[in-house]
């Protein structure tokens, strides 16, 4: 029976020492089993810290604006730009990003630059106008030009993307890293990742409270949350977290942590465009770099933390000036700063950049373009992840007048029937340069869907007649400005086996007209019988040269446009006859810089000699004569008349489609009004296109087209009646360019400058008299 | 406990330690960049430190200093001839802006630059800037420097003369020459500019293998000057 007990007693001994073996052969298990998820965990928290952080869509940027004596640039539009830039009015400048005006001049405090060239300098800048021009520039020293920074005009994102702009620990403005620490972890620099003060603060502030307005989590906990975490909420989910943020802090700096957490912290949404980081929401909200922002910005971003939607400042003005100011109060209270300053800061405005403004805009169909050129050259996501820097040649500002004068045309000339509106396009180049300076892609230039400048093919009507006109002028023994043309009615085959007799606009037949008034006046029989004089295959060929290639069919119905281009391709055209004959292919994407500001791309200004200068300069001889006194006539409404343009309307059949093409020295336009069902607009390129042209250009203060004729130019006075030498004492007799040695002979004077009638009168009296005498 | 239950574990401490690098007795190796994938430097673009202005005017009358027969150096007046016998040596480098204004070219006085080839402030600045980034051999930054020059004065057949002269030294004798063509259509009245404009073409056309193009350029060169 003892015998018994004893075994019982040892068979219990046994049980519990067989039990302590088990837990603790399973908590040994558990420890492996901990300690491979820490070591899991470590490897995670380790690879994606330690590599490439974010992905980083490419930024795109405009030109940047560059500031020289003598630069043609208007007070406002400088002032305009400066304001889009997040420049700050003050009374006197004394850092990046000040601007102070006062009467004729601006003093601006630039914020540098790293461009593709090389570095721009942050520096003080005086600039002092006069007219529509920078008289002079000073700053240090002996400046003689300056850049501002460009404006960022987009970004290249997947479908649905974090964008940031990523910024470094010393950026950060005064009060950020304090401010930040103070409303949302108060012991950061003190715990080791996760704060059991914090969590037992936040406890008893949410008893006390009896809401949930606290709480525990670290900087570093929401980090790791944020970064490696999916968003659902669960213990375990809380576990890994407080386990990765201890391995984090094992392993970083609290400094690293911090830079990290000021990158990854989400601060809004765009769209599809998820806000990351204080870098980009500085931009987003403010149009300001962060190092700028002023202790209400620092306060409002910081606020937002706690709820980017629920505080945007955009959508809840109301939510986020309190809670800006909760966290100024908490700012003064811990003494960071002074009540004073708490009271200025808050009873400033949320200083928000308004929605709309040039700041805060969209370029749809430009960055089509741009796009449309990247993909060619890189992959998507390079694009997408390797924080591109992309420099653009879009002029923010010829942008804005362009896209106001399609809005305000459109909405003068009504819509195009009961229910259908008229859609329009518009493109501006440099005429020199061939760079893509604007582009209207319909009549709501924020709707990022058919880009009509680039996609909409339409028949360009009299538009082509430059490219016959130019055919005709190139062969200098047959034809010259004054060479009278026949406009009278003329019958053709135009496809086996059909006539065709093209008509004029006003149904009426001129007789012979010279050359340049037949353009001017867009005389179509003339056009025809010239184009078929030089051969249809020829003209087409000098469309070609001119930069736009085709399969246009040799028809004679061609020579009146029944050819189909795009608002891109006509400015490709009309941008040689522009450029002295050379093509320049159109440009929109200047240089291209990796994400560490090296040298990656450079898309090289290219030109092709196309055609010799002199046939040039009298096409556009020709063409300015359609500004003068032929169909483009109204545009000298809008534009000083001292200013030299060349043109083009063009109107396509039953008044479909409405072209202007045209250009001043420094700037080619295409403007095109139609409907996008192909319909009738009851406009001819006049009273259409041409108006919405027109208006542009009275915004754009263009430069005058030269005069000086190139080498291999003679004048001559001609009699435009009979293409014939003639005398500038004769009626109605020109003077106007030729080709060297093509020039007519002079005519014979038409009249002395004396009136010799009277004086012959007067002779033959005092003969008379004398004779009288004499009998 | 006995050793047999103690040992696993602190072979279980041991690698958690190390894992975790504990009081940094285990270096950790990061490989990442201090901050991240963009170089903070220039932020997105921008230059937080101000750099002093480096005085771009300084040598307005460009000089170069091209080797003589005598294997010294002689100055020559700036634009247009400056860059015509550098240009001989093939290269296009061989001129180099000398700091300032000296002797010979102040004794020429602005007699040395014609009127019309005295060239504004922002022009001439970037055209010592390019000059400087391609005696660098940065010749990229030389093209985009020009092609800033040429944006302000589009016109200017210098700054075509100098963007040609560059787009040689890379090797685009196909663009050189249009670029050339594109100078000549400007430089009527300009003689001297004319002719180094010719011979830009010929060494292009040269480059190119057409020696009768290149001799028929050179005809015209003499022809201009």
């Amino acid at each position: 029976m003892a015998k018994k007990r004893k075994a019982r007693s040892k068979k219990k001994a046994s049980m519990k020492q067989r039990l302590g073996g088990w837990v603790l052969k399973l908590g040994l298990v558990g420890l492996v089993l901990l300690a491979a998820l820490a070591m899991y965990l470590d490897a995670i928290v380790q690879e994606k810290f330690s590599g490439k952080r974010w992905s980083v869509p490419a930024k795109v940027f405009a030109r940047p604006l560059e500031l020289y004596a003598g630069q043609h640039l208007t007070h406002d539009d400088f002032l305009t730009e400066l304001k889009a830039l997040g420049y700050r009015p003050v009374n006197s400048v004394s850092g990046p990003g000040q601007m102070a005006v006062s009467g004729s001049q601006i003093d601006v405090y630039t914020r540098g630059f790293q461009f593709f060239e090389g570095t721009e300098p942050a520096q003080r800048v005086n600039v002092r106008f006069n007219g529509e021009q920078v008289a002079s520039l000073s700053g240090s020293a002996s400046l003689v030009m300056a850049r501002l920074e460009p404006m960022m005009i987009g970004g290249i994102y997947p479908a649905h993307n974090e964008d940031r702009i990523l910024v470094r620990l010393d950026q950060s403005p005064p009060y950020l890293v304090d401010s930040l620490v103070a409303v949302e972890d108060r012991e950061f620099f003190q715990h080791f990742g996760v704060s059991p003060k914090g969590i037992a603060r936040a406890m008893y502030v949410n008893l006390t409270s009896g809401s949930l307005r606290q709480g525990g989590s670290t900087l570093t906990q929401q980090l790791v949350k944020n970064f490696y975490l999916s968003s659902d909420r669960n213990i375990i989910r809380k576990g890994l977290e407080a386990m990765m943020a201890m391995l984090l802090e094992l392993h970083y700096s609290k400094e690293e942590i911090l830079e990290a957490y000021l990158n990854e912290v989400f601060l809004g949404q765009d769209g599809s465009r998820a806000i990351h980081g204080f870098g980009l929401a500085s931009q987003y909200y403010f149009a300001q770099p962060l190092q700028e922002l002023q202790l209400h910005q620092v306060a409002l971003l910081v606020g937002m933390v706690k709820g980017a939607s629920y505080y945007n400042p955009r959508r809840n003005p109301e939510r986020a000036t309190a809670r800006r100011n909760l966290v100024i109060d908490l700012m003064a209270e811990q003494g960071m700063v002074s009540d004073e300053q708490a009271v200025q800061a808050k009873n400033k405005p949320l200083d928000v950049s308004a929605g709309g403004s040039m700041a805060d805009t969209s370029y749809p169909a430009f960055m089509d373009l741009v796009k449309r050129q990247l993909r060619a050259d890189y992959r998507d996501e390079d694009l997408t992840s390797e924080g591109l820097r992309i420099f653009t040649s879009l002029d923010p500002l010829l942008q804005h007048k362009a896209e106001e004068a399609v809005k305000t045309t459109l909405k003068r000339l009504g819509p195009a029937a009961e229910d259908v509106p008229l859609e329009s396009a518009m493109v501006v180049s440099g005429a020199q340069t061939g760079e893509v300076l604007a582009v209207v892609g319909g009549s709501d230039p924020r709707f990022s869907g058919f880009n009509r400048a680039l996609d909409a093919s339409r028949p360009i009507g009299s538009l082509i007649k430059p490219a016959i006109y130019l055919t005709a002028l190139e062969q200098a023994d047959r034809y010259s400005l004054v060479t009278p043309i026949d406009d009278a009615p003329i019958e053709l085959e135009a496809e086996p086996g059909k006539t065709w007799s093209p008509q004029n606009y006003g149904r009426q037949s001129h007789g012979l007209v010279p050359l340049y008034l037949a353009l001017a006046k867009s005389y179509n029989q003339a056009a025809v019988r010239l184009g078929m004089d030089v051969g249809v295959d020829k003209v087409l060929n000098t469309v070609r040269r001119l930069g736009v290639e085709h399969d246009w069919p040799a028809y004679p119905s061609m020579l009146l446009g029944s050819g189909a281009m795009t608002p891109m391709q006509v400015s490709d055209m009309y941008q040689t006859l522009a450029n002295g004959g050379f093509n320049t292919p159109l440009r929109s994407i200047r240089n291209v810089l990796t994400a560490q500001g090296e040298p990656l791309k450079r898309y090289p200004f290219e030109v092709r000699q196309r055609f010799d200068s002199a046939s040039i300069f009298l096409t556009q001889e020709a063409m300015s004569h359609v500004m003068t006194e032929g169909t483009g006539r109204s545009a000298y409404n809008r534009v000083p008349s001292s200013v030299r343009l060349a043109g083009k309307t063009g109107t396509t059949n039953d008044l479909r489609d409405s072209w202007f093409a045209g250009f001043s020295d420094d700037l080619v336009a295409v403007a095109w009004v139609g409907r996008d069902d192909n319909g009738r607009t009851r406009l001819t390129g006049a009273t259409g296109a041409l108006q919405v042209w027109s208006t542009f250009m009275g915004e754009a203060h263009p430069q005058s087209l030269s005069a000086m004729p190139p080498g291999g130019i003679v004048k001559a006075w001609a009699d435009p009646a009979t293409g014939l030498g003639s005398d500038p004492s004769c009626v109605g007799s020109i003077e106007i360019p030729f080709k060297q040695g093509f020039e007519p002979l002079p005519g014979p004077g038409c009249r002395p400058v004396i009136d010799t009638e009277a004086l012959q009168d007067g002779a033959s009296k005092v003969l008379d008299t004398i004779r009288g005498w004499l009998r | 406990m006995g050793i047999r239950q103690i040992a696993p574990l602190a072979a279980i401490l041991a690698v958690l330690a190390g894992c975790a690098g504990s009081g940094g007795a285990i270096p950790v190796v990061d490989n990442g960049r201090p901050v991240s994938n963009e170089d903070l430097q220039t932020g997105a673009g921008r230059v937080t430190t101000a750099t002093p202005v480096t005085d771009q005017r300084r040598d307005s009358g460009v000089v170069v200093m091209v080797p003589n027969a005598e294997g010294g150096s002689s100055q020559v007046e700036s634009y247009p001839l400056d860059s015509q016998p550098a240009l001989q040596t093939g290269s296009g480098v061989t001129s180099i802006p000398s700091s300032a204004n000296s002797s010979s070219s102040s004794s020429n006085g602005s007699g040395g630059l014609q009127q019309d080839e005295q060239l504004d402030g922002p022009v001439l600045a970037l055209l010592t800037t390019a000059r400087q980034q391609e005696g660098n051999g940065d010749l990229n930054g030389a093209n985009a420097s020009l092609e800033r020059a040429m944006r302000i004065a589009p016109r200017e057949p210098q700054v075509l003369y100098r963007l040609a002269q560059v787009r040689l030294g890379q090797g685009d004798a196909a663009q050189a020459e249009q670029l050339a063509q594109r100078g000549l259509s400007y430089a009527s009245g300009r003689p001297e500019l004319q002719a180094g404009l010719w011979e830009l073409v010929a060494q292009a056309r040269e480059q190119q293998g057409d020696a009768a193009g290149a001799e028929q350029a050179r005809q015209r060169a003499k022809v201009s000057s």
